[in-house]
């Protein structure tokens, strides 16, 4: 008979005593099934081992950056750096953070309920099961539509930010930057079609979201790398670039 | 998954933190000098977004998680008592509020789960000695239904045992292991493993 995956897992893992990890291995040594099963979970452990950690994306600095900076006024209960916020709100770069802070704020505060429907199947009787529907329908729409008014109002600040600083770009990046914006925007015109015609369609709402996102994270890599442009950071501004050219 | 009454205390990572504590950072960024923080995040930042993208399932939530984490340690760096390393104190804190995260998204995470679960047309991804392994293997861990993916990463990856992923996910020993073994099992079928 067979050892339970369980106990093959718990041999990989060390954790079997002494007398069961002697019968296993009695086991094993006659039982090719086994051993391959065993030599998987091995393969993926060292596998496992050798994962990496992940650079965050070079947008995410600034845009903490800024959040601070809107911080500087005391806050109850806060820890507060009184000389940081105080020297990062006299920065050159307080233009481009309350456009970033909003969409930050915009972030942490809006709460889509996608998909709640069908997460609670059969939690509501039948006699209130069309009028409850109904009434989560209205909801998901109107919380859709107050995101979408806020990711457009986002999106606009940061396009006003972006626009009015684009001499700082060289040709070919600001070229690369109006390709994908152009892909971007085409995906949102295409999203908002779906919206329009499925009007209750859970992929077609997520879709439109999601695009607004990439917009927002496209024109948030622009504003980074015109503040590391000023910043005089080849360095910063190089890997911003890469990232650009890599997502067109 | 059903929340924990009361929140656990975060253990000392069994596996060692790859940046040396610098308690001179955190002088000098409680004097307000705004390049030190800048440096407490550049050291600290990969591994802290790291956790946050494996435990969220997504690079785009790990990159949320990470801003808020940081606006967290700026306002609460002045509580830090200097009584553990400062990447254990960071790493304390962003563990608690991935965890935070997880918790209070319960309906998406029955979303996902049922998706993940009924999906069989989900292709196989690379071997694990193909050359973009690792990369397939991070969309793989990402990919892992809420629950087995959080104690796959917090047993496997990050190294704790199971009574300490049981105390943080709010559920039994036993639990955390059959969610591990189910993670480990997905993951050998998803990369074509033996």
């Amino acid at each position: 008979m067979h050892p339970s995956e369980a106990v093959l897992n718990e041999l990989v893992d060390g954790t079997l005593a002494p007398a069961e990890r002697s019968e296993v291995e009695r086991h094993l040594a006659e039982c090719a099934e086994c051993r391959t099963s065993v030599d998987g979970l091995r393969e993926l452990a060292r596998a496992v081992g050798g994962l990496e950690l992940r650079e965050p994306p070079v947008r995410v600095w600034p845009r903490i950056e800024r959040a601070i900076r809107l911080e500087g006024a005391p806050q109850p209960g806060r820890a507060r750096l009184p000389a940081t916020a105080a020297r990062l709100t006299g920065s050159r770069y307080m233009w481009a953070g309350l456009a970033a802070a909003a969409v930050i704020l915009l972030a942490a505060t809006i709460t889509l309920r996608l998909g709640r429907p069908g997460a609670r199947p059969g939690a509501i009787p039948a006699e209130n099961a069309s009028s409850a529907a109904a009434a989560d329908a209205q909801s998901v729409e109107a919380e859709l539509r107050q995101a979408s008014e806020h990711y457009e109002k986002a999106i606009k600040g940061l396009e006003q930010i972006a626009k009015a600083e684009e001499g700082a770009l060289d040709p070919g990046t600001a070229a690369t930057l109006q390709k994908n914006l152009a892909v971007v925007d085409q995906a949102i015109t295409e999203s908002r079609a779906a919206l329009h015609n499925q009007p209750n369609s859970e992929p077609a709402q997520q879709s439109l979201i999601d695009n607004f996102k990439t917009k927002i994270a496209l024109l948030q890599d622009t504003v980074a790398l015109i503040n590391e442009m000023r910043k005089g950071n080849q360095a910063g501004a190089a890997r911003i670039v890469s990232g650009l050219k890599q997502k067109a | 998954m059903s929340p924990p009454k009361q929140r656990a205390r975060i253990p000392f990572p069994s596996k060692q933190l790859t940046v040396s504590p610098d308690e001179d950072l955190v002088r000098r960024v409680r004097a307000g000098d705004a390049e030190a923080f800048e440096t407490l995040y550049r050291e600290h930042a990969a591994r802290i977004y790291t956790l946050a993208c494996r435990m969220a399932g997504s690079p785009e939530d790990g990159e949320d998680l990470l801003q808020e984490i940081f606006l967290q340690v700026y306002r609460k760096l002045g509580t830090y008592k200097g009584d553990s390393a400062v990447g254990t104190w960071l790493y304390r804190l962003a563990l608690n509020h991935c965890l935070d995260y997880v918790r209070g998204r319960p309906a998406k995470m029955k979303k996902i789960t049922d998706t993940l679960d009924g999906d069989r047309s989900y292709q196989p991804l690379a071997r694990p000695d193909a050359p973009d392994a690792r990369l397939d293997l991070e969309r793989a861990v990402e990919r892992l239904p809420d629950g087995c993916r959080e104690a796959f990463v917090l047993h496997d990856i990050e190294g704790l045992d199971h009574r300490e992923v049981g105390e943080l996910l709010g559920i039994a020993e036993g639990t955390s292991k059959s969610q591990v073994f189910k993670a480990r099992a997905k993951l050998r079928a998803w990369l074509g493993a033996r």
